[in-house]
């Protein structure tokens, strides 16, 4: 016997679907509560992670909804129009092979979903990635095999333990690597950058509750990638953390004196030694800049020729390309929509090599 | 229009003698049957050693402290895992395996348009898997089957031994997507117009320019690698002015649409599949071609998605985010396309059927964490962890292998002649299904709460769902185990099958099982689509095949 009348969206089919929806309904509800987040990530401990957060919330509550209903319909319909024992052998389904307006509707539904999803998602991402207070604490971190070190402004010398961050006091953390890409993650915070050699990524964000935070690395990098979580960040009140910060200042202090210091006026350029220069730049600058054509770009451009090139005639900040201008950039470092270049100081510059390195620079045709 | 215009000469033109002797017949044949079944014994070689891998790094996780080997080990064991299973497992099997066996079949060709290369693909596969496998003899690669620079310029011998293995399955894949695309546009039968294709063929001509296209950029970064690990030619290294950013753009350029490569023909075996059990027309088989043909297209526009942490451009980050959104449509298409199949049928539970619907249902979840993890936000958080590698094992073994199982239990008797056997396939579909959940489920949230992926140790507290993990990956290996105890039992005592034992209408069903040596005596002529089981059979020119002896081969 053939069937091939075609079955009723019948009352089981309306059943089952109002179970979905009320289904449904306890899942948005169970991923909107104070329950679910913590059952799958730690409590949060900074700003923006409440806003990654809530992404999250609403992506699980409209997945859930999207797989209660398509396993809900593939599993019922596997069960109603199961073949049966009193079927004939040769017995076949209904025989349609599409429906336009349902192929319509399950096409648009999901585009819709798409735009919402991009509206939202879009506006996460600006308040993770533009948002965030352009001005604050800026601390360094820099990735090892396999440990991080981090520095903090105005202090030299690194911290290998743990980082110490003040409450409610926006960080901009910068993050790179000296040997190969590691991940600077912390969960609580939501974020992360690859720490990648010759890049600096940043990542902003506040801290919002006192804690110690475990680090992680989630880009492979050798043998003891798995032990490379035993760092934390310490986020504590701001008395606490000036505290800290003046102790390890003060325990620096004969470092930093010893450290050769540039001036904060105009560096005197007379006398600069060009080979001395050229070894400066490979220990300093050789990382970001080779010593090719302006095309031939690392992390900033190639310098060759950068004071006698008819083709680009001013700098980076847009000054006219001269040695005291250049000399002004390595000293006071570059800031701005072409990216970054530390300072003399976080480059541990002194005057005489500001001024052999621009004699390095002038003598590059 | 006279049929030598649809397919002028050639091999589809008259039969050829089948070649005598052992060694010409299976070893080094240029029948694209015996050349299917070669890649799918290959990769199921290389799926068992790969496999053997995988317990060893769940073996590892049981305890937070590792102690089953030693990190180093431990990360050539994950680095080879998953290579192997991307590279020598999946994409040969399902390109290479059930395309070669059965797209020329589903088409009405005697094979495909260039047989001879078909042979030269094969061949190279083996002889990059062994030395793939063979890198664990001088330090295999560590990093992943990434291998991101700079780690992989400092690993062993064996990571050049990886650029050069993984250097020439690509090849043997690029020329595999010539062959197939020149196949379905020439050699199809009379009346097989493309909107009369089965959809698996559709989903191997959506697979094949990827294959032809994305793995050349793969070949380049892979040279590139090469030559900087050997020569020193510096590429990637930032000390010399390489940058390791470029290297995951090439790398990832392929390595996205290979994502593609690796479901789209899977897609369109559950096409096949599911009509035939449900006992009804595949729903919306036009949508279904298209959002293959979508779906690879945008493929290639997305691959910045595995770089969200890497330090593009803040703006950079939109296009890819959304586009990858986008993707979510034409995939909802073909889930919901499939689960209105069922509907209204009279469906059989084969086991082949059942895995096919656990594709459908675990497909769906990997799409579903797939559209999270397109969130740059979100991504920022669950990039590098377990998340990742919950989200691809559900797409990968949830997805690709539930249909390549799919794919066995339901041409196998096309193959061999005999039917798999449906206990112990049973057995295989429960335990796989189960163990495939146990393992990988409780990996989201590991992922999410901060374990990271790629450690040899973990933080302690995460040790109880890696348990329940590693034990439920047991249940999966003796599932396997089950499969191909089934596999070899039912080559000698399994039922026979007849040509055509599950009522399937395609063209590969109308012939003997297994087929002659040049397909069809006779090219038959095609008048509709395949998928109407009210209606008779749309073919001409068939009858005399099933009846036929298979010795009566004339020369031309």
């Amino acid at each position: 016997m053939l069937e091939n009348r075609a079955p009723r969206l019948d009352r089981g089919f309306w059943t089952i679907t109002a179970v979905f929806a009320a289904l449904s309904v306890l899942a948005i509800l169970f991923w909107y509560s104070p329950v679910a987040l913590p059952l799958v990530l730690p409590p949060v401990g900074a700003q923006p992670g409440e806003d990654i957060d809530a992404l999250l919330r609403f992506m699980a509550a409209a997945g859930t909804t999207l797989y209660i209903f398509v396993g809900g319909y593939l599993l019922y319909f596997m069960i109603v129009f199961r073949a049966k024992k009193g079927d004939s052998p040769d017995a076949i389904g209904v025989q349609i092979h599409d429906n336009h307006n349902l192929e319509l509707w399950w096409t648009v539904i999901p585009t819709i979903f798409v735009v919402i999803l991009s509206i939202l998602s879009v506006r996460i991402w600006y308040s993770v990635q533009l948002a965030q207070p352009a001005n604050g604490l800026v601390v360094e971190s820099i990735g090892h095999q396999w440990f991080y070190t981090f520095r903090y402004p105005q202090v030299h010398g690194e911290i290998t333990d743990e980082m110490h961050l003040p409450l409610n006091v926006p960080v901009i953390m910068n993050v790179t690597s000296q040997d190969v890409i590691h991940s600077f993650w912390v969960p609580a915070f939501r974020l992360k950058a690859d720490m990648i050699p010759g890049l600096i990524n940043t990542i902003r964000f506040t801290p919002k509750i006192p804690g110690r935070y475990e680090i992680v690395c989630t880009e492979f990098c050798g043998t003891l990638h798995g032990a490379m979580n035993k760092q934390t960040v310490v986020v504590e009140d701001e008395a606490t953390f000036d505290k800290w910060f003046h102790g390890w200042q003060a325990k620096n202090a004969h470092v930093s004196d010893a450290l050769p210091k540039a001036s904060a006026g105009a560096v005197d350029l007379a006398g600069g030694n060009q080979h001395l220069g050229q070894t400066t730049f490979a220990a300093k600058c050789s990382a970001c800049h080779a010593v090719g054509p302006f095309s031939q770009r690392i992390v900033g451009p190639g310098l060759k020729g950068v004071l006698h090139d008819a083709s680009h005639p001013n700098l980076v900040d847009g000054d006219k390309a001269t040695p005291e201008n250049v000399a002004k950039i390595l000293q006071q470092g570059y800031k701005g929509d072409m990216g970054v270049m530390p300072n003399a100081t976080a480059n541990q510059l002194s005057d005489k090599d500001i001024a052999n390195l621009v004699a390095f620079l002038n003598s590059l045709k | 229009m006279s049929v030598a215009e649809v397919h002028p000469g050639g091999i589809a033109g008259h039969i050829h003698p089948e070649p005598q002797g052992f060694v010409r017949r299976y070893i080094f044949s240029i029948d694209h049957k015996i050349i299917g079944i070669q890649y799918l014994i290959t990769g199921f070689v290389f799926f068992i050693l790969a496999g053997l891998l995988a317990e060893v790094i769940r073996t590892q996780l049981l305890h937070a402290n590792g102690g089953f080997v030693s990190n180093d080990t431990y990360n050539e064991v994950y680095s080879v895992h998953g290579s192997a299973m991307v590279w020598l497992v999946i994409i040969p099997l399902i390109t290479g395996g059930f395309g070669n066996v059965l797209m020329p079949l589903m088409i009405g060709a005697r094979d495909v348009a260039f047989p001879w290369l078909n042979l030269l693909s094969f061949w190279i596969f083996p002889v990059a898997g062994l030395m793939l496998f063979s890198s664990f003899l001088m330090g295999a690669p560590v990093a992943g089957w990434t291998e991101y620079p700079p780690m992989s310029l400092q690993s062993g011998p064996g990571t050049s031994m990886w650029c050069a293995a993984i250097f020439l399955v690509g090849v043997s894949s690029t020329l595999t997507g010539i062959n197939f695309v020149v196949t379905m546009f020439k050699m199809r039968a009379p009346g097989m117009t493309f909107t009369r294709m089965p959809l698996f063929c559709w989903a191997q001509l959506a697979t094949a320019p990827l294959l032809m296209i994305a793995t050349t950029a793969l070949a380049a970064a892979l040279a590139a690698l090469f030559m900087e690990r050997q020569f020193g030619v510096p590429f990637f290294d930032p000390t010399k002015g390489g940058s390791p950013v470029m290297w995951q753009h090439m790398f990832w350029f392929y390595s996205h649409p290979a994502v593609y490569i690796m479901i789209l023909p899977v897609f369109g075996m559950i096409s096949e599949i599911i009509p035939t059990f449900a006992r009804k027309p595949i729903f919306g088989y036009k949508m279904i071609a298209f959002s293959s043909m979508a779906i690879a297209l945008a493929g290639f526009m997305v691959w910045a998605h595995h770089m969200f942490t890497s330090g593009l451009a803040p703006y950079l980050q939109l296009p890819f985010m959304i586009l990858t959104f986008t993707i979510a449509i034409p995939t909802g298409v073909k889930i919901f396309s499939w689960t209105a199949t069922l509907w209204g049928g009279k469906i059989h539970y084969t086991t082949s059927m059942l895995f096919a619907v656990g594709f459908v249902a675990l497909f769906t979840l990997g799409g579903i964490t797939g559209v999270l993890l397109a969130a740059v936000p979100f991504d920022l958080h669950v990039h590098g962890t377990y998340f990742i590698v919950a989200h691809f094992h559900y797409v990968l073994v949830g997805g690709s292998l539930m249909g390549l199982f799919a794919g066995m239990y339901f041409w196998f008797p096309k193959m061999s002649g005999r039917l798999l056997n449906e206990t112990l396939g049973k057995w295989h579909f429960w335990l796989f299904f189960f163990g495939f959940n146990g393992t990988f489920l409780p990996q989201h949230w590991l992922g999410m709460l901060g374990m990271p992926r790629r450690v040899p140790i973990y933080d302690p507290q995460f040790q109880f769902w890696n348990d329940v993990s590693s034990i439920s990956s047991y249940v999966m290996a003796v599932a396997i185990l089950i499969f191909f105890v089934n596999v070899l039992y039912s080559l000698r005592n399994g039922k026979k099958a007849g040509a055509n034992p599950w009522g399937a209408r395609t063209l590969e069903w109308q012939i003997p099982s297994p087929p002659h040596y040049y397909n069809f005596k006779n090219i038959p002529t095609v008048y509709g689509l395949p998928y109407d089981f009210s209606q008779p059979l749309p073919y001409k020119g068939l009858d005399e095949e099933l009846t036929d002896s298979p010795i009566a081969v004339g020369g031309h």
